[in-house]
């Protein structure tokens, strides 16, 4: 898989600028917008996603040997997408970027930090009547940040992404989405798919919302690691530990 | 037959693989498998290559011409309306038969070469022919035995066939092929019997040798002893159409459209 690199050198495949981007799901994306534009995958008008090769021919990673091995019988895209995103070689994607430090494990939020936002509240009001409520105030505000956390993306991480280029439609895939928008058009255009069959798709954010959709839940804190999980298991998902820990973006 | 002329080198149209039949370079026609089709809701894949003007042939496997069993006009009726639907200028089946006694055979199963098989033949195909709007070509199938006590060969049969139903050929070199090294027909011998003049189209398909038996499967390379028997018809009459069958295990779009070409060159070299 072709990748590109930041000055520190971070190579990223786009698989992994995808899992950087918007989590498992747009890895997943990644890694189907390539193995179609190399002619690995055949797609259908009714959205059917078939392996050209039944002996998984082609792949470059193990997520895509994976997809090529859910290919082999026809499967509908969103189907495919979904899968890989739940395999268990994108969760070791998700393992492999945070031991290159590009992720980390966010911290677990819990009720108890908006205890110490009204901690720190109260103590700026008495801060008034003597100046040491002020220092409460600020230990109580720095406890709130800890516990609200950063986002799963560590500075090299956002920089090593920052230096992705949309230079083919498979990193303009890995950042903007089969369903997304690039340059006043439709990603899936790119591809020349029916409207229909990309829009099975959830719509990932953008690469410009990135922050937010790995803060805003997703694996681990909301639903969409429920029945349709991360991995397929509770190890590579949630508590910080599997597929994108706080973050997911799908 | 107008219209039939010239349509050029083209491939089976399956849903696996309408977009890449779509996006293929030279392909000049299209096939489509009749009872895959509902009127009134044809594929969107196939009505786009209409409005580009390519043509689209139904082609039937199921009216079981070659049967005792009494012609289902049912599904005469479906394909002719196919074929309306479709503004074809000829449909196709096969000389064999499907089914016998209420069963199906999921297989095209050869006829007897007996004259009183063809009897049947003519007498079903002639009741299909005054069902459907547009003519009727009859293909030669693969066959992997021979029914005993046969009075002709498969050429002798089929130009029979044409003789006394006017109906049109579909030849396919591939089941040609098959036959030579299942139940040892002669090629040649058979494109000499048949009425060349008479010849809708040609199929070329691919298959697999397993043990002592060779298997057109459809979904295998096309080898080149098929093309060969393709070029041994093509120095004899220039096949208004050839067209490549593929039914499964598809291959890359590159793959497919090589396939394309090399059917092409064949032609062209005898065109030339």
């Amino acid at each position: 898989m072709t990748k590109q690199t930041d000055t520190q050198g971070a190579w990223l495949s786009a698989e992994e600028a995808g899992f950087l981007t918007a989590g498992p799901g747009r890895a997943a994306e990644a890694v189907l917008a390539r193995l179609i534009d190399q002619g690995l995958l055949r797609v259908s008008r009714d959205g059917l996603v078939s392996a050209v090769h039944q002996d998984g021919e082609g792949a470059t990673t193990s997520v895509e040997a994976r997809m090529l091995s859910f290919a082999r019988n026809p499967v509908q895209f969103d189907a495919i997408v979904l899968a890989t995103r739940n395999c268990t070689e994108v969760a070791q994607l998700y393992r492999q970027l945070l031991s290159r430090e590009l992720m980390r494990v966010p911290h677990r939020r819990h009720d108890g930090r908006w205890f110490s936002l009204a901690v720190a509240g109260v103590a700026v009001v008495l801060g008034f009547v003597s100046p040491v409520f002020l220092v409460a105030a600020a230990i109580a505000l720095g406890f709130f940040v800890w516990q609200n956390g950063s986002g799963p993306i560590t500075q090299a991480g956002r920089e090593a992404l920052s230096q992705v280029q949309a230079s083919d439609r498979v990193h303009v895939v890995a950042l903007y989405g089969f369903d997304g928008r690039f340059r006043g058009k439709d990603v899936g255009e790119l591809f020349d798919f029916p409207r229909r069959v990309v829009r099975t798709v959830p719509r990932r954010p953008a690469r410009a919302r990135r922050r937010s959709i790995w803060n805003g839940g997703g694996c681990g804190s909301s639903s969409s690691c429920g029945s349709s999980g991360c991995a397929g298991s509770s190890s590579s998902c949630g508590g910080g530990s599997g597929c994108g820990g706080g973050g997911g973006g799908d | 037959m107008a219209g039939i002329k010239d349509l050029g080198v083209g491939i089976g149209w399956r849903s696996e693989i309408d977009l890449t039949v779509e996006r293929l370079p030279g392909v000049d026609f299209v096939e489509v498998v009749a009872e895959n089709l509902h009127i009134g809701h044809l594929p969107e894949s196939v009505t786009l290559l209409l409005e580009r003007g390519v043509p689209v042939l139904p082609h039937a496997v199921s009216l079981s011409l070659g049967g005792a069993d009494e012609v289902d006009l049912h599904r005469v009726e479906h394909l002719g309306a196919v074929a309306e639907a479709v503004g074809a200028p000829m449909v196709s089946d096969h000389v064999c038969f499907v089914r016998a006694g209420g069963l199906d055979s999921g297989h095209l199963m050869p006829v007897p070469r007996t004259k009183d098989a063809l009897d049947v033949l003519v007498a079903n195909v002639k009741l299909a022919q005054r069902n459907l709007p547009v003519p009727l070509a009859l293909e030669n199938v693969a066959a992997l035995l021979e029914w005993p006590d046969g009075e002709l060969s498969e050429g002798q049969f089929l130009a029979e066939l044409v003789e006394r139903t006017d109906c049109w050929l579909l030849v396919d070199v591939a089941n040609l092929y098959a036959n030579a090294r299942n139940i040892g027909t002669d090629p040649e011998r058979f494109l000499d019997e048949i009425p060349l003049e008479r010849l809708a189209y040609v199929h070329v398909a691919g298959g697999e040798q397993h043990g002592d038996i060779y298997h057109d499967t459809h979904a295998h390379a096309v080898l080149p002893e098929v093309l060969d028997v393709l070029d041994e018809l093509c120095s004899r009459v220039a096949p208004p159409g050839v067209l490549l069958e593929r039914d499964d295990n598809y291959p890359s779009d590159t793959e497919i459209a090589s396939e394309l070409a090399a059917i092409r060159a064949v032609v062209d070299k005898h065109r030339g």
